[in-house]
């Protein structure tokens, strides 16, 4: 690990939120696209955080969210996760279905938002493998409500084993005026954050 | 009420409450000893810091934190030989392909029993594996244990 993730430079941090930026920005564009709703996005706030402290900072560990997670492989290693409050998945599906009264148990409504995280993190894989000429993929989703810590903490052992602090990218997005309190999180395990890091300061 | 974080751990007097939120593959252990009042709580997340990086937070390994939490309970007052535990958590929430993740959860609750086993604390009550996470909230003024779930509903043990 060349890289200590607690003490990046101001302009690796700023060239890090504006990848970040990108990929949240043309995931929106295809979640909008798909809904064809106007879909709008606060900038992504990068935090670096101690493992242990990620589901204080995400959100609180015992708070109920409709999770979606997914490994990404090749070049970098880690996950991509979207976690949405329950109000805000019936929300997405009340925009998506047109039904009013939203079950978010139902197979129909489960896989519908574990279909909006998978376009959400694919158009920001891919978006983020063009920019840094990376092979990055990611794999199908899972998806789960449950509370936020329990979701995650299996993520965050696997980090731990390798690394002291996550990286992490938080954004809010609102679809047609309705906030969405959810969150898109990027981790990625400290090799890969190299790999980043390497390509963003031969960009610099 | 004192929240104890994820790797993480704490001592408490009656009447005072311990909770630890949101466990998944990690386990909850709540330690108790009736005859003075004095539980304790840690929320381990990997079975041994033998293999650790980074072996700075005991509190994050049962093979570390058990103990470490059973000493601190004796500072306080509390008889080890009355001391009984109760467990929750080691879910598998999802059903990962790699070979390396599986049953992190189940590990970790193996750790827990063997090192419970050790300390000759024995185990009152359980509520670990499946696939949902669990809240707990141990009652120094009695010992009870309360298990939350998003889904599953409550249980008290």
């Amino acid at each position: 690990m060349k890289y200590n993730i607690s003490d990046l430079t101001e302009i690796q941090i700023s060239a890090l939120r504006e990848v970040a930026n990108i990929g949240i920005g043309n995931a929106v564009t295809s979640l909008s696209k798909m809904i064809s709703k106007e879909v709008k996005i606060e900038v992504p706030d990068l935090k670096v955080e101690l493992i242990e402290k990620v589901p204080e900072v995400a959100g609180g560990a015992d708070t109920i969210v409709s999770g979606v997670i997914m490994q990404v492989a090749g070049d970098v290693d880690g996950y991509i996760m979207m976690m949405i409050s329950e109000s805000s998945v019936k929300t997405i599906c009340s925009t998506i279905t047109g039904e009013e009264d939203i079950d978010i148990l139902s197979p129909l409504n489960q896989s519908l938002i574990e279909e909006v995280g998978h376009i959400l993190a694919g158009s920001y894989v891919s978006s983020l493998s063009d920019f840094l000429g990376l092979n990055i993929k990611i794999s199908t989703p899972m998806q789960t409500f449950d509370m936020l810590g329990a979701i995650i903490d299996h993520i965050l052992i696997e980090m731990s084993k390798k690394a002291e602090h996550a990286l992490l990218f938080d954004t809010l997005f609102m679809i047609e005026g309705h906030q969405m309190d959810g969150i898109f999180l990027t981790l990625f395990d400290p090799d890969s954050m190299d790999v980043v890091l390497e390509r963003i300061d031969r960009m610099i | 009420m004192i929240i104890v974080g994820m790797a993480d751990s704490a001592v408490a007097k009656k009447p005072l409450k311990l909770t630890t939120l949101g466990l998944g593959s990690c386990v909850g252990i709540s330690l108790y000893d009736k005859s003075t009042g004095v539980g304790g709580m840690v929320h381990i997340m990997l079975p041994s810091i033998e293999q650790a990086r980074s072996k700075d937070n005991i509190a994050k390994f049962a093979d570390t934190g058990i103990p470490a939490l059973m000493d601190a309970m004796v500072e306080e007052g509390a008889y080890r030989h009355r001391t009984k535990a109760k467990i929750a958590g080691g879910a598998s929430m999802f059903s990962f392909n790699s070979s390396t993740q599986l049953n992190i959860g189940e590990r970790n609750v193996a750790a827990t029993k063997k090192l419970l086993k050790e300390l000759k604390i024995p185990i009152i009550a359980e509520d670990t594996g499946q696939n949902y996470g669990r809240t707990i909230i141990l009652d120094t003024e009695n010992g009870e244990l309360t298990v939350k779930s998003a889904l599953k509903g409550i249980k008290v043990y």
